[in-house]
């Protein structure tokens, strides 16, 4: 039967709505695309089942017109893998049969079929119910957009929420892996190897004495916003805000092999940012105030910890522990690192400005670690 | 058989479609009578039911009446069925006159 013509169809223009017509006889392929085309409707047609299926996975239609009754592949079976595989399970199938026997419409049905055509098929019929279909697919797609809308605007608030606290890279990955069960922010707590650097405001204190209390938040949210800046711009991971210190992290959560140049990078920055904030507090304080920097490298814990009450997505462990050490020993514009940092970092730092302070004590360890005083 | 001639109405929206819908009849006639002198009742199931399908949506009722006694022969193996329907079908489609509305 294979010798069978198709007949030519007229080029249509490109519709919104396209439909693809499957059956062995081009004749019957051919008169249904010319009904559904005279509704403004795009339709294309195939003669056979396999074809069928490569058309719908290259160029998914929005409907199909399947003959039931084809050699090879049936209608039956083509329909139940469209329903089965999940990119072609929305769209709308119809089936055209002559099997008016109800033995047949279960099977239809049970192969997800969305409605039925018996043929003959009767012009005011067969555009009646891809009629409504349209309809139902308009609907649904509009639906499917809103949701994906409101989907984007509920991300994008809690992006908003998040990046007020922490790096906004570290914001999105948290949203991607909202609900994934294996995300590390769900994870319990993993040893790993980061970059501690610890920034503390000199001579603070004094300024707030100097200073009406309602101007103190102000300048500290100043101050917090020049070096939470100067992190972000290195995708360093603000663990801590408390009193006049922050706690960045690096190589956490997500692997970054040059960890200890960016947090080089993030100090300098900080450094540079803070200097003019700096003068102008210095001049109208008539205290003076400056930024001290540490910087350690070594293993920590990272993990969400706490209570069920409240938890701390946070880092803890020897490398910030020494850290920490490093900046209160930090006078005003000092940056104090581990040996370890700075042999990672020695090529970036501008001649005659590091000093050994050889192996210091540092509070609260039990042996002394070596110290690197680095003054820009 | 008739003498007079068979008078079929088309949709004019179908019109450009007849031409090449007519040659597949008469082709589709060719393969009938193929199939059965080979005795391939399951062809002649397959073409009876094309046909019954095709016929009635075009307007060609004959047709579609025609296709059903072939499948209905091919189910059965009633050769004597299946040859009065094939010469029912010559006849229609040597005589057939179509109008367009």
């Amino acid at each position: 039967m294979s010798e069978i013509a198709a007949p030519t169809r007229p080029v249509v223009a490109q519709a919104a709505f396209r439909v693809l017509v499957v059956d062995d006889d081009p004749d019957m392929a051919a008169y249904l695309a010319r009904l559904l085309e005279q509704e403004g409707m795009n339709a294309e047609t195939v003669h056979g089942g396999d074809a069928a299926m490569v058309y719908v996975m290259a160029t998914p239609p929005d409907l199909v017109l399947l003959d039931v009754m084809m050699p090879g592949t049936d209608g039956f079976q083509i329909c139940e893998r469209l329903k089965a595989d999940a990119s072609t399970a929305m769209i709308p199938v119809v089936l055209v049969t002559a099997l008016e026997d109800q033995k047949s419409r279960v099977r239809g049905i049970r192969a997800g079929a969305d409605d039925f055509l018996s043929k003959p098929v009767h012009r005011e019929e067969l555009v009646a119910r891809v009629t409504t279909l349209r309809r139902l697919h308009a609907t649904r797609r509009e639906l499917e957009s809103r949701r994906l809308a409101a989907e984007v605007q509920r991300k994008e608030a809690l992006r908003r929420t998040f990046s007020r606290y922490i790096a906004p890279r570290l914001a999105d990955r948290i949203i991607a892996d909202m609900e994934n069960e294996g995300t590390p922010f769900r994870q319990g707590a993993q040893r790993v190897n980061l970059v501690a650097l610890f920034a503390d405001l000199r001579g603070f204190t004094r300024l707030t004495e100097s200073t009406r209390v309602d101007e103190v938040v102000g300048l500290l949210n100043e101050h917090f916003n020049v070096i939470t800046d100067a992190a972000y711009r290195h995708d360093g991971t603000i663990f801590s805000m408390a009193g006049d210190s922050l706690l960045v992290g690096f190589n956490v959560p997500f692997p970054q092999p040059d960890s200890a140049a960016r947090a080089w990078g993030t100090a300098r920055d900080m450094l540079a940012s803070f200097a003019p904030v700096h003068r102008r507090w210095t001049a109208s304080g008539g205290v003076p105030t400056g930024l001290g920097i540490g910087i350690a490298s070594g293993e920590a814990i990272l993990g969400n910890i706490g209570s069920p009450h409240y938890m701390s997505y946070t880092i803890i462990g020897d490398a910030v522990n020494t850290a920490s050490r490093l900046v209160q020993n930090a006078r005003p514009g000092e940056i104090l690192v581990t040996g370890r940092v700075y042999e990672s970092i020695r090529n970036m730092i501008p001649a005659g400005k590091a000093k050994s302070q050889g192996e210091v004590p540092l509070r609260g360890k039990s042996g002394a670690t070596s110290v690197w005083s680095i003054i820009l | 058989m008739e003498d007079k001639a068979y008078l079929v109405t088309v949709a004019k929206d179908l019109e450009d479609l007849i031409p090449v819908f007519m040659g597949n009849r008469k082709k589709e006639l060719d393969t009938l009578r193929v199939a059965l002198a080979a005795a391939d009742f399951e062809q002649l199931r397959q073409l009876g039911h094309r046909m019954k399908g095709v016929g009635n949506s075009y307007g060609f009722a004959q047709v579609s009446d025609i296709g059903k006694d072939v499948e209905d022969g091919a189910r059965s193996g009633d050769r004597a069925l299946l040859e009065t329907a094939i010469a029912r079908y010559a006849d229609f489609l040597g005589k057939v006159q179509i109008t367009y509305e």
